[in-house]
Order: C-alpha cells, then structure tokens, then sequence
C-alpha cells in the first residue's frame, strides 16, 4: 500500500512538472514568447491558432505559447492580474497599456516602427505610444431593426438627438421595445453603449481632451455637460425607451436578443456588423439591419471610436527581440487582417491596407464611419487622456444603476467624480 | 542502569531519533502552513500599512490610513451589508430546510435513499457549474419567468439580486445540511420516541422535546460550514453578477478584496479590507461557536 | 396518509432538482432547441454537445482534465500523509508546542482564501512556483492542512497508545510504529479527508485561476468559466462542457456515497 502511494505520487510529481496545455520552454533554439489573446463569438480559438501560425511559418524561430483570458470583458484586469503576479506575458492583443505602462512594463513603439500605421499618434500615454494603432472601431454605432422601423412608420434613421426621441416614442407606441442593452454576469460593459454614445455626442464634440483637462483637475464630471449628457441617458430609462431585461443578459446573449428582434436600436461597437452580415449568410435574422450614428442636438454627425486594439510588448520579455518581429508581424500580415475584418468588422487604420469584400451591414458601418467627426469613445481611451485604472469598470456599474432607474445624471456624474478621486485622481 | 544492551542502545538513539521523527512528522506540516497561510497574513498585515499599488513608483508607510479610510467608505460599509445579509441567508435557509428535508427523507426504501442522494448532488458540484445553470434560468427571459408567467428581474434588479444569489448558495448547500442532520436524526434512539408516544405526545410535540434537542450537534455542523460558506462566497458571485448590477450590490468583503487587490491593484487597501476580513470572520466564528456549544452542554 | 410522505418527497426533491434535469436533458439537444424549448425532454437526442467539447482543437477539457486530476490527487495524497503525521504529533506529544500548533492550526480552519491570496502570491513568485502546478499543490496542502489535522487528531485519539508502545518495544522505529500500526487504524479518517479534499480541491476556481494563471494550464473548473464568453450564443455547448466537467465527480460521488456520508455525519456526532 504504501509502495503504491509513493510510486504513484512520485509520478504525478514528474507530471506536474510540466503542466498539460503548457508547451514546454524553449528547446532546439527557438525563441518562446507568450501571447495573451481573448475568445469572444467572432474571435474563436480557431481563429487565434490559424492566425499565430501564419506569423510562425514565416518565423520559424518563434515559438509562441498562446495564452487565453478568462473573458473577453475581463481581460484587461486579467493582465494586471498577472502583473501582479509577476507573469506578465510577452505580447497581449487589445490590452489597455495604462495601468501597466506607468511602472515601465510596456514597450514604447519606434516612430520607424509606425511608419506603416495610418494613425501613428494613437493613445500616447505620457507621449509614447504602447498599442499598435491598426484597428479602427466606432464604439458604438446605432444598428437598428428595419422591418421593426418599417412597423412604427419610421422610413429613415434620426439625424437630431429630437428625432431620435421622436422615433423611440413611435416604437414604444407599437409595443416595440426602442434599445436592446446588456450587462448581466461578467459582462457589465454592456449596460454602458448609451452612456458613451451620448458622451461622445454631447461632451467630447465640443470638448475633445475632455478627459486630459479631468486628469489635470480642471474639469469634472459634475460639470453641467456631463451631467446634462447622464441625465439624457437617465431620461430615456425613465421613458422606459430602455428594457431593463437587459441587465440579465451577458454580452452574447445581448447580442442575440437583438437579432432575435427583442428591440428595435442596439447601440454597438462595430464589431457586430460582422455577426450581422454572418447572420444574414445564414440565413437570419428575418429582417435588414441598418447603422446610423448617435445623433447630436444640432445634426453634426459625430463618431465615437477608438484605434489602437493592436499588441501591447512586456519591455521586460526574455525574448523582447522575437516579442517585438511577433507582434508587428501578427499586426501587419494581410491574411490575418482579412481574416479579422471578416470575423470582427475591423476597419484596418495601415496604410495600403484593402478589405476584402465585405456584406452591407460593414459597408454601412465604413460609410457612417468616413462621414462623421471621429472623436474619442468614452471608457475605450487607453492613452493620457484614459480613465484612471479602475474608474472604468465604475463606469459599468454606474450605467447598470441608471438603466435600473436607481440613479440620475447628476448623482451619476457626482458618484464617478468619487471614484475617479479614490482611483488615486483630483 | 539498563537491563539490557538493547534498551541502553535504544535509549543512546533517542535524541536522533526524536529529531528525526520531528523532521519527519512535524516540520512539512507546519512549514507549508506557515509559509502559505502565516507568512501571507503578517505579509497582509505588513502590506495593510502602507499604500503598496502596482502603479504606484515607490511604497510608503502610512499606518493606519488605509484602516480609517475604509470604515469611512462607504462602499465598504456597503459590502460589509452586502455580506452580512447574504451570511445571513446562508446560515438560516439551508439550515432551516435541511431540518425538513431530512425529518421528510429519514425512512428506510430505495426511494428515500435514491431522494436523499438527488440531494446531495449539488454539494459535489462546482459552484461554476451550478451558477450557469442557475443563470440560464433566472434571466429575464429565462425558465423560471417563463414557467412562472412572470417578468421578474431576478439576477437584473439591483435590490432582488443578492438575495437571488443567496437562494442559489442556499440551494447549493441544502444537500449537505441535510445529510448532517439525517445522521443525527438515526441517532436518535427510538427508545425515546416510544416512551414519549407511550406518554401522549403527538408528533409534533416528540419532534420539539425528543428529536429537536438532540440535532444540537449537527446545528453546530452546519452553522460553522454555513457561517464559512458565507463568508468567503466568490465563484457564485463572480459568475452570476461580478458583483453588480449597479455599484456593488452584490459585493461582499471577500470579493472586493480581490477586486482591488487584483483588479484595481491597489494592494495596501486591499490588504487592510483582508486584514479587517479575518477580523470579522474570527470574532462572528467564535461567538457563533460559544453560543452554539452552550446550546449543546445545556441540552 | 401513508402515501403522503413519498408523495411530498417526490414533489420536493422534483422541484429541488429542476435545475439538474434541465442540464441533463438539454445537453442532448441541438443549441437552437434549448432556448426555444428548455424543459422539453431531449427527443431525439443528440451526442452533438458531448463529443464537440471533446474534440475542442485547443484541448480544452482533455488539458483541463489532466490538470485537474494531478493537482487534486497530488494535493490529497501529500494533504493525507501530511496531515495525518501532524496530527500524531499533536495528539500524542504533551508539549506546549504541540497545544499552540494545535490552536494555530484550527484557527486556520477558518480563514477564507481572499485574505492571504495576494500575499501568497508573492511568495510563489520568489520561490518560482508560481503559475506551476507544484505551487499550487503546495498552497493547497498549506491551506487545508488545519482541516486534515482536525479530522486524523479526533481519530488518533481513539486509538490506544498501548499499540504503539508495543510496537516500539518490538523494535519499530516511530515511522514503523505509525505507518504499520496506527494508520491502517485510521482508514475512516482517511475516508474523510480524502474525499471532503478531493471534491473541494476539485471544484476550486479562484486558486486555480489566480495562481495556475494561463500559463500554467487551466482546470476543469477554470475551463468551464473561460468557455462563457466564447460559447452563450450555443447553449448545447456550454451544457456540453459543463457536463462533461461534472461527470468525474459525479462518478467519484456515487461510487463512494456511504463514505461521504459516513466521513460528514462522524465528526457531527462526536462534535
């Protein structure tokens, strides 16, 4: 009995020692780094490996040991986790660099190195910029229902903040619920796609380093545009314009209520354009999506978005060299470009760059895109003029209490000036 | 001296001995413990002194600002509501139904043993599992809304939801409160049913003055695993409602602690809220205990 | 009245156990039939769910499965052998150490793994064992050594010392003595502690997350969180997954149910 139990530990110890799902470091040569990606229902496991390996077939000598988040929604503090952890890995896909570039973490791009970036001066944190620029995404669009549209007598999308109101009162007249929201379990970002649209409409139009001046002091969310863009957000829960259900659902399941016509406007970053053209593959949803942007009190169409989503470099990699020809490659390679504006609707900001043909719903989402003044996508800034670490996720909750109908603009705004001050702010 | 050669040399190896067998017995025990859950606490406590963070340039020591500033937050005093309240839950429902349960199961039959199993089930379950199951249903536009004909916002509703999450830990622990009692229901000698029967008592009265006292054991059981339970309840919390909806309405102690200490990295405040944890934990165990041991000596 | 007991038990544990029907009974239908209709039974049914997440291209139940078998029975084996030699040393040696270790020990039953997560962290860092399955094992057995130690002590005490000085009169060496003689003696005890382990060790999520990290592999109750993000658009998936996650302990459970319940209720009686 005993003999069994030592020999059977004395195995699993050997076991143990190299962990199944880890690949085993470096051997014969190869430079390991490891990557941090996130699965999403348009970013599945399948399309990460192909993507790696069309990097490593040109770069033999780079091994990479993909690893993945836990969510989607959670991956940025899942990064931090492993910061504070000492496991940062060696390149991360779409990770916010503030909160880990201020302790010198992340590698700084060369201006060589952006050359072929049609953004080059994205996000800077302290002037540099840490996350490869080549993903334009307006966060969000209105993606609307047209056959529900149809049925309240609307023909064209609202092009003032008064139609839009207007619209929502003629659906809600119908028995038709205006905007599809989510934010339940994990997926608390979802309750805010109102909230950064009318921020981005209201407050950033007019003040586009907004968040630069809150960093400095010199403004802050209590500040009567904040709070009058909170309260429209608060006004329309309180129309009952936005279905509470919503707080329920996590993120694929928001997008699902949409396509299975629960709500007639769901506001969204461009990456659903991919699943609504994949839908419309399919064969559903019954019904034609349209796209227009959140409008503006006086009509200037204005386009919340951020580019960046690109890898961010550990500056302390074992193997930086390979980190750095790994992620600029993975970043730049056309095939895996392609293959991202086709699962994601990636608007690629490189220069030379050509989609491949695309469905309707992407190419509307690319003409409201070109159309209007690109300003800054509140919560989605990852540079200097970001939210504190932490004051994000804030953000959620708080949107979460104004869908609820707990909480108004002012009280809203008065909360976040709170946290932003216990974030470590002014 | 000695009798014998053998007992002098035994007695001559006695020191080697004993330290071997203190090197072998004792010291990997206490080691592994003191260097995983000592050491982590006075680090904690260490670290609850001063405003270590991860963005932070340098750490400095500011004694027991972090301590002050928390019982002034009130988003802590938030959580430690949020916490007692779902403690709360979890301490009285399973109990409370455990007892049913189990005086409703207690007879011989393969049905009742298959029952009593169907119980238990949920308990060797992971809480993963059991929380995406209990999501499924409790969406807005879920089973039990559907079943029930009814729109309620179980896991959306920011005052309904911890209490939701309650239910499901209760659910999740009912088996094994059960089970607990059922075995101090089967030690109860039958002995003492019949001379109460013999002496009038209907059932209800035998299970208040003969059955009742005697589960004092088991109370004690359950009570500590449950108050435990409560106490460090993450993984439901996490899946169900990561601590929402709204500003922390579902965030207790435990899970705040890894929220900042993890998340906003901020390690000395979320080191002082760990600190100020095990305080509490300590001091409701142990009142628990005596009240429940004194329960347990009178009957 | 007699079929009023059955009758209420069935009614009772039915509604009790509608959750559990509704995974075993959607996990063999097609995704879109779960959503429409989730309480209808499976008919037909389907293998679809089951064998998708068994043949994931990234291995993520076979890899979850394999980490979760090595870190749980490495930690109960270490956990028991540990544990049990502790607690001899406790029981039989009258020494002021010897109480203090016992009350530090116990006070350690209690202390919810949040509390000492970050710190242990760090110090998994500098041993460089973090991320590694090793380390977590060791954490492991740190943290659930109090509970080890609280079920052997309650046994060993029972057993009587005659035996064990018999033995050593018989020339046993104290690792003989309590190997041949005492432990056989222990086989409730270690019943308890390897089952009431092995299923929380099992179904731990925030160790394994934190402290295995995405380096380190994931276990079968990590994988089943990290696959909610990828797969809520198909439920009969998810359900797939979760079942398959599931099915280990389950088996193990039913296998040895009078332990479990014998290892619960043994220490309730004696308090």
């Amino acid at each position: 009995m005993n003999k069994a139990i030592v020999l059977a530990t004395a195995a699993l110890t050997l076991a143990a020692c190299a962990p199944a799902g880890s690949q085993q470091p470096v051997a014969n040569g190869k430079k390991e780094i490891s990557f941090l990606v996130f699965e999403t229902p348009n970013l599945t496991p399948e399309y990460w490996d192909a993507a790696i390996k069309r990097v490593t077939d040109k770069h033999p000598d780079i091994a990479v040991k993909k690893l993945v988040a836990p969510s989607a929604g959670e991956r940025n503090a899942y990064a931090k986790q492993l910061l504070a952890s000492g496991q940062l890995p060696d390149v991360m896909q779409a990770i916010a660099p503030s909160g880990l570039a201020e302790s010198g973490n992340l590698y700084a791009w060369s201006k060589e190195e952006l050359k072929n970036y049609a953004h080059p001066r994205s996000n800077p944190l302290g002037g540099k910029i840490y996350q490869l620029p080549y993903n334009s995404q307006p966060t969000p669009l209105v993606y609307y229902n047209k056959k529900l549209f149809a049925e309240a007598g609307v023909d064209a999308p609202p092009k003032t903040y008064a139609e839009l109101l207007d619209v929502s009162a003629r659906l809600k007249a119908k028995g038709i619920n205006p905007f599809v929201v989510g934010g339940g379990g994990k997926d608390a970002f979802a309750a805010g796609y109102i909230w950064i649209a009318l921020v981005g409409a209201d407050v950033y139009a007019r003040q586009p380093d907004f968040l630069v001046k809150r960093r400095a002091g010199q403004v802050r969310f209590g500040d009567p545009a904040f709070v009058k863009a909170t309260q429209k957000f608060a006004d329309l829960v309180g129309k009952g314009y936005v279905d509470k259900a919503g707080l329920s659902r996590d993120y694929p399941s928001t997008e699902k209520a949409f396509l299975d016509g629960k709500g007639a406007m769901y506001p969204m970053g461009s990456w659903f354009a991919a699943a609504a053209d994949a839908g419309a593959d399919a064969g559903k949803p019954p019904f034609e999506i349209g796209v227009f942007a959140w409008p503006t009190d006086d009509g200037q169409v204005v386009v919340p978005s951020y580019t960046g989503g690109g890898p961010i470099v550990n500056a302390r990699s074992r193997n930086l060299e390979a980190a750095r020809t790994f992620a600029l490659e993975f970043n730049q390679d056309a095939a895996n470009n392609d293959v991202l504006v086709q699962s994601d609707a990636a608007i690629i900001a490189i220069n030379g760059y050509r989609p491949p043909p695309m469905g309707p719903v992407y190419n509307a989402t690319l003409e409201v895109f070109k159309a209007g003044k690109a300003v800054n996508a509140f919560t989605v800034e990852t540079g200097d003029d970001s939210l504190l670490p932490g004051v994000g996720d804030k953000v959620f909750a708080l949107a979460q209490e104004i869908i609820a109908g707990k909480t108004d603009g002012a009280a809203a705004a008065k909360a976040l000036d709170a946290e932003w001050v216990k974030a470590g702010g002014r | 001296m000695f009798l014998d050669k053998r007992a002098a040399a035994r007695t001559a190896a006695v020191p080697l001995q004993r330290l071997t067998y203190l090197l072998s017995f004792v010291a990997p025990g206490v080691l592994v413990y003191a260097c995983f859950v000592l050491a982590p606490i006075l680090l904690s406590f260490g670290y609850s002194l001063t405003d270590a963070s991860l963005f932070a340039t340098r750490t400095r020591f500011v004694g027991p600002d972090n301590y002050l500033r928390l019982l002034a937050d009130p988003s802590f005093l938030t959580s430690l509501k949020v916490t007692t309240i779902l403690t709360l839950i979890i301490v009285i429902v399973p109990n409370v139904a455990g007892v049913g349960v189990a005086v409703l199961l207690d007879r011989a039959g393969w049905l009742y043993r298959a029952l009593r199993s169907v119980f238990f089930v949920p308990v060797v379950l992971s809480s993963v599992v059991v929380s995406v199951v209990w999501m499924a249903m409790l969406q807005d536009e879920g089973l039990i809304n559907r079943l029930l004909g009814i729109r309620v916002g179980w896991l959306s509703d920011p005052d309904l939801a911890l209490y939701s999450i309650g239910f499901i830990i209760s659910w999740q622990m009912l088996g094994f409160c059960s089970v607990v009692y059922l075995a101090a229901l089967q030690g109860v000698p039958q002995s003492l049913h019949e001379a109460a029967a013999i002496d009038g008592a209907g059932s209800w009265t035998r299970f208040r003055k003969v059955t009742w006292p005697l589960l004092a054991p088991a109370l004690t059981t359950n009570t500590v695993m449950l108050l435990i339970t409560g106490f460090k309840a993450y993984d439901h919390i996490q899946v169900l409602t990561a601590g929402g909806p709204g500003l922390g309405t579902t965030a207790t102690v435990a899970f705040n602690v890894i929220q900042v200490g993890f998340t906003a990295n901020r390690t000395g405040e979320s080191s002082a809220m760990a600190i100020l944890m095990l305080v509490i934990v300590a001091t409701v165990s142990a009142v628990a205990l005596r009240l429940l041991n004194r329960r347990e000596v009178d009957l | 009245m007699k079929w009023l007991r059955p009758l209420v038990s069935i009614v009772v544990a039915g509604a009790f156990f509608l959750p559990l029907y509704l995974v075993v009974a959607n996990v063999f239908k097609h995704g879109p039939d779960i959503t429409a209709s989730p309480a209808a039974p499976p008919i037909p049914p389907t293998l679809d769910n089951l064998t998708q997440a068994l043949t994931r291209p990234d291995h993520l139940f076979w890899n979850g499965l394999i980490n979760s078998v090595s870190v749980t029975l490495l930690s109960i084996v270490i956990l028991t052998v540990v544990s049990a030699m502790l607690g001899h040393y406790i029981c039989r040696t009258p020494s002021r150490f010897a109480r203090i270790t016992l009350l530090v020990l116990l006070a350690g039953l209690m202390i919810p793994p949040q509390v000492i997560l970050v710190p242990v962290t760090q110090v998994l860092n500098l041993t460089g064992l973090m991320g590694t399955i090793s380390g977590l094992v060791l954490f492991n057995v740190g943290y659930y050594v109090p509970f080890g130690v609280f079920v052997f002590s309650g046994f060993i005490r029972a057993i009587p010392v005659e035996l064990e000085q018999a033995a050593s009169i018989d020339g046993a060496g104290p690792f003989g003595t309590f190997w041949r003689v005492v432990f056989p003696l222990l086989r409730p005890a270690t019943a308890s502690v390897l089952i009431f382990l092995g299923v929380w060790i099992w179904n731990d999520f925030l160790n394994p997350l934190i402290i295995l990290g995405p380096a380190g592999g994931t276990t079968v109750t990590v994988g089943v969180y990290r696959a909610l993000g990828q797969f809520q658009r198909d439920y009969g998936d998810m359900f797939g997954l979760m079942v398959l996650s599931a099915l280990p302990i389950l088996i193990f459970y039913f296998a040895l149910q009078k332990h479990f319940v014998k290892g619960l209720t043994g220490g309730a009686i004696k308090g």
